[in-house]
């Protein structure tokens, strides 16, 4: 085994090229890997000390959020305390303090996992990532990231994930069910990016699931649901009878899916509400 | 739906081994080079804070600071046997033992504080503070310092057993008297259940534990608190997912044990009633702490939702299938 310290992200996609490694950042997955022996590859590439890539960066229309900028960073930057607040709460559900202040953003995209908790709500956003290699740089969407099957070519960096800022009108919310306060893999969890028009009815709504398939996705059809009804209980309540059928035509068969389609009944209100809360100020539901 | 409920649970508990089995702690106590004591015994520090608490049974018996008393409990060759640190035995049996250690200790010091004071006979000698001196004449008096002096760090040392009292019950009727003596808790819970994601909160929790007399307050509420956590665990987190055999929840990602941001501020009573056969009174709480918590929790879920859990952990899988089930049950009748 060999490890590589990168100080540029020029070297890192250099020694990415050269020895097809595996990169490092806050290690708090790889290095479990790494001691259970599922570390395929002998070189380790160590991206935690390039500053570039621990940062947050806004601009006019969008926000770029380094690849290894730790989850703490995120919850601490005010960037995500307003309408972004979404994303804050799904980074600070992460572990526990010590994961969040080691782990990264890039990471959890890296890693794949079904129940990264970061995930649902930049999907809501439409993120893109941004990748590059000694043959250039390349943007996908993190959706297509997932669909394509976790499509980052071994010799690629993630730079960054990008998004559009979001309308003040429109609110990103999070909610996630974990067994236990701190420390807890999702058992499911949902982001919400909601707007409401004059009418109160929905102008925009963007809906994202983590552990309710093989990885995070949209939901269309319930998005498509919703899209233009008012959010009153039984509208809201339809909604749920929407997803719990998606879900049960996804997960068809899976032990899990008798108490997943119960349980995400309390995780899609409390998301949608804790939107509409942010909207109206008052608690709906 | 969110639910409230309340429940109450409430255990007795023996200490020691019982049942007649035997159930023997020895302390050897030695005068050491610099006036200090030295206190031998083979009672584990498991975290259970036995350390502090016999070194402190042995200095309210000599009188003496604590600081002047050195406690060791780790090695094997210097000690004799004071049997597990289990059966929440180790403050009353041990603590006994260097009680009755400490008192044959003092007679040594008296009988050697005569020799050097040139007395007749040892009463009216009191140990008190590291000196002996007689009560009526309080200018004799020699320092234990002065004493070890002249005896080196050998020679002036006692022993005490303490062998409890157990009976073995009845191998026919199961009838008897197993255990002596017996500690009393009570545990009331207050919660809610949430009957979409079965997740359970605890909000309150009032435990009063009657520890005879509680030598070190501060270790008991620790004990309580830890009691209760460990229970909180078993009841409604820790689950080996135990199937024909292998075990699938084999790593504490699976394998979940509460973290501190899932336990709650206890509100602890200590009921003090002093036990007569106890060193001061007190009696073991190890285990008992955690009994009573599991009962309290189960009634508590019972008085939210009706419904009666028989298998534990209830986690929120778990209990979201038993009320599915209850659901079905009553439709049919």
């Amino acid at each position: 085994m060999q490890a590589y310290r990168g100080k540029t992200i020029e070297e890192v996609i250099q020694l990415l090229a050269k020895y097809k490694g595996k990169v490092i950042a806050g290690g708090t997955d790889l290095i479990i890997d790494l001691r259970n022996g599922k570390l395929t590859s002998d070189t380790l590439i160590d991206i935690s000390s390039i500053e570039e890539l621990r940062r947050v960066e806004e601009y006019d229309e969008t926000i770029n959020i380094g690849a290894a900028t730790t989850f703490t960073q995120i919850i601490e930057n005010p960037l995500f305390q307003e309408n972004l607040y979404g994303l804050k709460r799904a980074c600070n559900t992460v572990g526990s303090p010590q994961i969040r202040n080691k782990g990264t953003i890039g990471g959890n995209i890296a890693n794949g996992s079904p129940a990264a908790d970061s995930i649902p709500p930049l999907l809501c956003l439409d993120s893109i990532i941004v990748l590059e290699s000694i043959k250039g740089k390349r943007e996908i969407g993190l959706e297509d990231y997932y669909k394509d099957n976790i499509s980052i070519k071994e010799d690629e960096l993630i730079i960054s994930v990008q998004f559009k800022k979001p309308d003040k009108g429109q609110i990103l919310s999070f909610a996630k069910l974990g067994l236990r306060k701190a420390l807890a893999i999702s058992r499911l969890s949902i982001a919400t990016l909601l707007e409401l028009d004059e009418n109160n009815k929905v102008k925009t709504i963007k809906i994202a699931s983590g552990s309710l398939g093989r990885y995070p996705m949209r939901e269309p059809i319930v998005e498509e649901f919703l899209l233009g009804r008012e959010l009153t209980v039984d509208v809201t309540d339809k909604a749920v009878k929407v997803l719990q059928q998606v879900m049960g035509e996804r997960l068809g068969g899976r032990s899990t899916l008798p108490y997943k389609r119960i349980a995400v009944e309390r995780i899609f209100k409390e998301a949608l509400g804790d939107g509409l809360k942010r909207l109206k100020g008052v608690e709906i539901w | 739906m969110k639910k409230r409920g309340r429940g109450i649970g409430l255990s007795f508990y023996g200490t020691g081994y019982g049942n007649g089995f035997p159930d023997a702690s020895k302390a050897k106590v030695k005068l050491l080079k610099d006036g200090k004591v030295g206190i031998y015994v083979g009672g584990t520090e498991v975290g259970q804070g036995a350390k502090t608490v016999l070194s402190q049974i042995g200095s309210e018996t000599l009188k003496l600071p604590l600081d002047k008393i050195i406690f060791i409990s780790e090695d094997t060759s210097l000690m004799p046997d004071s049997g597990t640190a289990a059966a929440s035995r180790q403050t009353y049996n041990t603590g006994n033992a260097i009680k009755i250690a400490c008192e044959n200790f003092k007679n040594r010091l008296r009988e050697a504080a005569r020799e050097q004071l040139k007395l007749n006979a040892i009463h009216g000698l009191t140990v008190e503070k590291g000196e002996i001196y007689l009560e009526f004449f309080p200018q004799k008096r020699i320092s234990f310092k002065e004493l070890s002096k002249i005896y080196g760090d050998d020679n002036i040392e006692a022993e005490g057993e303490f062998i409890a009292q157990t009976i073995e019950m009845d191998p026919e009727t199961g009838q008897g008297a197993p255990y002596w003596p017996y500690t009393f808790n009570a545990c009331g819970v207050e919660l809610e259940v949430d009957t979409i994601t079965g997740l359970v909160e605890i909000e309150r929790a009032v435990f009063a534990q009657d520890v005879g007399r509680a030598i070190n307050p501060h270790l008991v509420e620790g004990q309580m608190d830890g009691g209760f956590a460990m229970a909180l665990g078993y009841v409604l987190f820790e689950d080996l997912k135990l199937e024909k055999g292998k075990i699938y929840n084999n790593k504490f990602s699976k394998y979940l044990i509460p973290t501190a941001m899932d336990m709650i501020q206890i509100e602890n009573i200590i009921v003090e009633e002093p036990e007569y056969t106890a060193p001061f009174g007190a009696k073991g709480i190890g285990e008992p702490v955690m009994i009573p918590v599991g009962p309290a929790i189960l009634n508590a879920i019972y008085d939210a939702i009706g419904v009666r859990i028989t298998e534990l952990p209830v986690t929120p899988e778990r209990l979201i299938k038993a009320i599915e089930e209850d659901g079905k049950k009553k439709e049919e009748i």
